[in-house]
């Protein structure tokens, strides 16, 4: 057996090389939501591809790499791999994809002709063709409308690029200069892995190699079935829905329901999702990959955040979804916004089932959306351009919800959840660059769900439109269903969207909703809020002053929402200071 | 005129003196955490006793302190109200909304840091700027003086102020300052044109409210600590270290208490520079190694590489500060088994209260430092000069309990591999700190200090290739030294945000030569000054700049500088793209800090290991040496020792593999040349050619 020094070494060599592939990628990328370190990941497999090492990124990317690299690997054949190949793919269907904007590059890393391991990079490309620009519509037919899609195919031989695929890939993308460097960037990546795993079986030797990467599977397999030990077992159940997106008259305006049979006994966890719903139209639906990312990432949340992460942790978890269902979708069902705002749905889902066996870890549901508004048009001002050098403006924000109430402590305010983790631009930048101007960005009372613990507020963000014209595309989540409590906890608000164009108003659904707008017009975008936690009637009063000195929450909501009677809420609000 | 350098830390204030003709005296006393006044005026009357000179042969004193850090990270700062924008005051609570401590984003637990303001503190007042810098809404000024009387009735001390582009226009930032000081007499106010005067909203507010919060009680340590110094008959120079590695006067330092965070490592850095900068060794990666932390950062060309924001437990602060990469593998961090076998450190730490087991304090949990005392790599009987007797059975206990048995390896073996483990954890953070940004770590110099750098010195350098490990004299308190050793510096800055095609040479240089004049200004004029010119750009659509060096003015050059930079860091350049002037800086230089030689003890002519030391290079039995320990004090200059042999001095140890050689150099210096080859390999870009 390998003595525990030379493993702890190579271990966390491993996870060293993860870390810096993805900062040569941040390095190279031209894309600023890649620069800017938001959404790309990287990660090291081992020869089984086992994926054995992986930085702090998007759990969203990485789980669902476990598949797409071992379904690049096998569409190519790994008989054919050679030394300074690259594989490309995107595609949920042909590569075990988890959306169409999120590339993944796959490469072999040789020793002696002998496969080692591989890495993978992965980044969320801000256009990738389809039906509206940035590539973020859920009002989307089939995968065809969201994307070019890229099978797993030879993008580098022999460490040069394959010329005609690369332009072909380029050409259609919306933004092709800016594409072309997001490629390198996650070639370099690859590159930069490929050399530093080398140099560690160079030096430790091959063999060293893969019994640490053994070891390290092992180990974290180890970990978690200790952790799975120590929750009851039993047959934990709940079901949801999943909103259907508002498309053209004949589509479905039935929710999608969604189910959860979860099976603990001993050091195993099974989770089946049969009789959930039918895959339905429009980009709200999850192939499997992501229904095993959401699993996973809910599993790891729920026992030991210590663990260290590799595929070893997934071991003792099963996971059987049916085929065809929206949980498990086939081809050519759309599937964009499956990734981020029906898989967070999905961990929300099981939480609720998991509240009866673990109820102090979970936590109230949460606002589950991610990039919830999209602008696409030409910027009209002359002197702007000079400075940005772009005529065509896609403005995404990624917009901040509520965090769901927790066992102990309250939820958290305005904030990304689970599986992302992109970060805001400054409204400043945004001004500076885009034809819009931001006139609020606020946490909005009272839309954290009332509980012992209460659920995060929502921000809301309100744009005047400086566009001549501009597609506005809305990819929300919680349109309908609001973010329910745990434990006798409220519900958070409902997310919200308006455009306000000569004082009308006009609602715009979470789903597929696709706007015109002008000048002029106002664009309120409010994600939702999050679950309290517990009985509102156990709320401390001290927390519950506070919370109307902060505004968290109204006046109005403690007899509403906390079940004050009015003498009570009369006496809290009349011991408030005035400062 | 004899200085004094005063580094108040966490458990010790490390006190440095050096006289008329460089001679170095040191002293170490405890921190006093309720009054750190109390504990720095022991150190001055204990060092002034240690040198026989009286308060009034002082004529300059630096001082350090991670006071301001602690305010922060402690919450004990003033309680601050903030003013902003009408639609925008929850902007420092939304941050950048994503989970901005990423240590892991599978925890349903995590908690965002507590806003700096609560929200009942936090007003909103119509008016706004474009971002042209136009008044798009006047200042309501009405609305302003109800907020003054809301502000009169809160128990708050401090106000700052932070308008949407005030960076492009400053007006109503002003005007809102001027109305709210003379209605709030007392008041600590700020605002944020004048803390950050740059774009970016959130990070432009948490610095000024962080600026503000430190104001009171920064003004108050600063004029207890003069008072103090001047009833021991203190008449000199007072100077504070700063975060850019540069001393500033009690003055500026009350204005912008910012300024003091994270400046903790800068004294050690600067006294780095300086070593370098005299004895040729201009590139140096520089590891400190204290209790709790492991601190990198890095020199090249004989100067800090800086970075202009940080991250302070997960609160961004925008000030030019020292680049350090920090991770929290000191010595008194704690190691442990996992339930799958495997050996972590931290991130809890036995800190200096209870501190390792070896201290016999009541701590009963193995600490990196209890396996290098088990390893032979401290004594327990020479530790402070053996001050501070060890207890090797108590470390023996906690390793056998904690660590051995779970493990199902002997003690020794289990302290090599916590050792290993360290030493992997450190190597990473050298790794982010040189790799990662674009820099190849065998180009450079190892230079240790921290208590606990030269304990695992040789082996991080062995294993990133390093050729050579330099130890500066008083490694243990070498961050007070640093404030003896470094110059007065004043840093502005000023907002551009322009295309640089659209910037005329001739108008940059007039505006760089305005800031000039303001600071230079601010340092004494009888020193020699020096200016160094930077600029902030990026590529339009970028999320972040470069800061680069501006020698010519002209937007062509300042283009090809930042060129350069971006190809340095990111690999390419993209020429048909516009670039964007985010910010110009300047950074004025008064050469105060002591520049002459600095004399240790002489050593002995001819010196000779005073006795042995058993030490595990490996896990196993069959790697212990009796090696020769060799006091540093006794060697003189040029002397050279052979490994394997230990050299050890009050704050540190040392120890020397087979083939490694150590030569004490010019200024006490000790550099140790390892043994093995550094090979060559190919880098990114060739790799990438």
């Amino acid at each position: 057996m390998m003595d525990i020094v030379t493993y702890e070494i190579l271990r966390s060599s491993l996870f060293a090389t993860a870390r810096e592939m993805k900062l040569a990628m941040m390095r190279t990328a031209g894309s600023p939501i890649v620069h800017s370190g938001g959404d790309a990941s990287a990660a090291v497999f081992d020869a089984e591809m086992q994926l054995v090492a992986q930085g702090n990124d998007i759990p969203t990317m990485l789980g669902s790499a476990v598949i797409s690299t071992r379904a690049s690997v096998e569409a190519i054949g790994r008989d054919r791999l050679r030394r300074g190949d690259v594989i490309v793919s995107n595609d949920v269907y042909l590569g075990g994809g988890n959306h169409q904007p999120d590339v993944q590059f796959t490469r072999p890393v040789f020793l002696d002709g002998e496969i080692i391991a591989f890495v993978m990079t992965r980044g969320h490309w801000s256009d990738i063709g389809g039906q509206l620009p940035g590539s973020y519509t859920t009002l989307t037919w089939d995968v065809f409308a969201e994307g070019i899609r890229i099978p797993p195919v030879l993008l580098y031989r022999d460490d040069r690029p394959v010329e005609d695929l690369v332009t072909l890939i380029l050409q259609n993308t919306r933004d092709p200069a800016v594409r072309l460097l997001d490629m390198q960037a996650q070639y370099a990546g690859c590159v930069v892995g490929d050399r530093r795993i080398a140099e560690i079986a160079r030096r430790y030797g091959k063999e060293a190699l893969a019994a640490a990467m053994r070891r390290a599977l092992d180990h974290s397999e180890r970990l978690m079935r200790a952790a799975l030990r120590a929750i009851p077992d039993g047959v934990y159940e709940a079901e949801d829905a999943i909103e259907p997106v508002t498309g053209p008259a004949g589509w479905s305006r039935e929710p999608v329901p969604i189910r959860v049979k979860i099976t603990k006994q001993g050091d195993g966890i099974h989770f089946d999702y049969a009789g959930s719903g039918t895959q339905a139209r429009g980009g709200i639906n999850c192939p499997f990959s992501v229904t095993c990312n959401s699993t996973w990432f809910t599993v790891k949340a729920i026992t030991d955040v210590t663990i260290p992460i590799n595929q070893g942790c997934y071991r003792p978890v099963t996971i059987s979804a049916p085929e065809g269902s929206i949980l498990n979708c086939t081809f050519p069902a759309p599937v964009v916004a499956g990734n981020t705002e029906t898989s967070p749905r999905i961990i929300d889902l099981l939480l609720k089932a998991l509240s009866a066996a673990v109820p102090e870890r979970v936590v109230g549901q949460s606002n589950c959306g991610a990039f919830s508004g999209v602008f696409g048009g030409m910027d009209p001002d002359a002197a702007r351009v000079a400075t940005t050098g772009r005529r065509f403006v896609g403005m995404i924000d990624p917009h901040a919800g509520g965090m769901g109430a927790r066992a102990t402590k309250d939820g958290v305010n305005g904030v990304r959840v689970y599986v992302g983790n992109a970060g805001s631009s400054a409204v400043e930048i945004i001004e500076q660059t885009s034809p819009v101007r931001v006139e609020e960005w606020s946490l909005v009372p009272d839309t954290g769900g009332a509980g012992t613990w209460r659920g995060g507020l929502t921000s809301r963000r309100v744009y005047r439109v400086a566009y001549d014209e501009a597609t506005f595309t809305v990819c929300g989540e919680r349109g309908i269903h609001p973010p329910l409590g745990q434990f006798g906890g409220a519900a958070g608000a409902t997310f919200r969207c308006e455009v306000t164009r000569d004082s009308q108003v006009t609602q715009v659904p979470a789903k597929g909703g696709h706007e015109i707008v002008h000048a002029g017009d106002r664009v309120m975008l409010q994600p939702a809020g999050s679950g309290g936690y517990g009985d509102p009637a156990g709320r401390d009063r001290v927390r519950l002053r506070d919370d109307l000195l902060d505004g968290y929450v109204s006046p109005e909501a403690l007899t509403r929402d906390y079940g004050l009677s009015g003498e009570a809420a009369a006496a809290l609000l009349a011991d408030l200071p005035h400062g | 005129m004899k200085r004094i350098g005063i580094d108040v830390g966490g458990t010790f204030t490390d006190v440095v003196l050096v006289d008329e003709a460089g001679r170095v005296h040191t002293a170490k006393v405890p921190t006093t955490p309720h009054n750190r006044v109390i504990g720095a005026l022991n150190g001055f009357r204990r060092i002034l006793a240690i040198a026989g000179c009286g308060a009034a042969e002082i004529g300059f004193i630096g001082h350090g302190s991670t006071m301001a850090t602690n305010m922060v990270v402690e919450r004990t700062g003033a309680r601050t109200a903030l003013v902003t924008t009408q639609g925008f005051r929850d902007v420092l609570e939304l941050r950048r909304i994503a989970r901005h401590d990423r240590a892991d984003l599978y925890d349903l637990q995590f908690d965002n840091p507590d806003p700096l303001v609560p929200r009942r503190w936090r007003h909103e007042v119509a008016e706004r700027m474009d971002w042209r810098g136009q008044v798009d809404t006047p200042l309501d000024e009405a609305a302003l003086h109800a907020i003054a009387d809301r502000i009169a009735e809160s128990p708050v001390e401090a106000v700052a102020i932070a308008f949407l582009h005030a960076a492009a226009n400053p007006a109503h930032e002003r005007r809102a300052a001027d109305i709210l000081a003379q209605r709030l007499p007392g008041h600590f106010i700020s605002a944020s044109h004048e803390v950050n005067p740059e774009v970016g909203e959130y990070e432009r507010t948490s610095t000024t409210v962080m600026n503000a919060m430190l104001g009171p009680l920064c003004a108050r340590y600063i004029a207890a600590l003069q008072d103090g110094l001047r009833q021991e008959g203190f008449a000199g120079e007072l100077l504070f270290m700063g975060s850019n590695g540069g001393l500033a006067d009690a003055a500026l330092v009350a204005a912008r208490p910012v300024l003091l965070l994270e400046s903790g490592p800068a004294g050690g850095v600067s006294a780095a520079i300086r070593l370098g900068d005299r004895h040729g060794w201009p590139d140096a990666i520089l590891g400190d190694m204290g209790g709790t932390t492991f601190d990198v950062s890095l020199v090249r060309g004989s100067r800090a590489e800086l970075r202009s924001q940080v991250l302070l437990h997960s609160y961004a602060v925008r000030a030019p500060s020292i680049d350090i990469e920090s991770i929290g593998a000191g010595g008194g961090s704690i190691a442990w088994v996992d339930a799958g076998g495997g050996v972590r450190i931290g991130p809890q730490s036995a800190g200096a209260d209870p501190g390792p087991a070896c201290y016999g304090r009541g701590g009963t949990r193995p600490t990196v430092t209890d396996c290098n005392l088990l390893l032979g790599y401290i004594d327990p009987d020479t530790f402070l000069d053996g001050g501070f007797k060890l207890d090797r059975a108590a470390a023996q206990r906690a390793v056998e309990l904690h660590l051995a048995q779970p493990l199902g390896l002997d003690t020794l073996a289990a302290a090599h591999a916590v050792r290993a483990v360290a030493n992997a954890l450190m190597a990473q953070a050298i790794r982010l700190m040189t790799v990662e940004r674009g820099h190849d770590p065998r180009g450079f110099d190892y230079l240790c200090f921290g208590g606990a750098g030269p304990v695992h010195a040789l082996d991080l350098a062995r294993s990133l290739e390093m050729a050579r490990v330099l130890v500066p004299p008083v490694p243990g308190l070498f961050s007070a030294l640093g404030m003896v050793l470094a110059d007065r510096q004043a840093d502005l800055q000023a907002a551009v945000d322009r295309p640089l095609s659209a910037c005329d040479g001739t108008e940059l240089e007039a505006r760089y030569a305005e800031m000039e004049g303001a600071a230079r200004g601010r340092l004494p004029a009888d020193a020699a000054q020096s200016i160094r010119r930077r600029a902030d750009c990026r590529y339009a659509g970028q999320p972040d700049s470069i800061m680069v060096d501006v020698v010519d003015c002209a937007p062509v050059a300042i283009r090809a500088a930042f060129e350069a930079a971006h190809r340095h860091l990111w690999n390419f350049t993209k020429p048909d793209q516009p670039v964007l002037l985010n910010n110009i800086r300047v950074e004025a230089r008064a050469a105060t800090g002591w520049r002459g030689a600095l004399r240790f003890a002489k050593g002995d002519p001819a010196p000779a290991p005073s006795r042995t030391r058993r030490v595990q290079f490996g896990g196993g039995q069959d790697t212990a040496r009796d090696l020769p320990v060799w006091r540093r004090d006794d060697l003189p200059e040029g002397h050279r020792v052979e490994g394997p042999a230990v050299i050890e001095e009050a704050s540190s140890s040392l120890t020397l593999g087979p083939g490694d050689v150590a030569r004490i150099e010019a200024g006490g210096v000790l550099a140790i040349t390892l043994a093995v080859e550094p090979r060559p390999a190919p880098r990114l870009e060739e790799a990438l050619a």
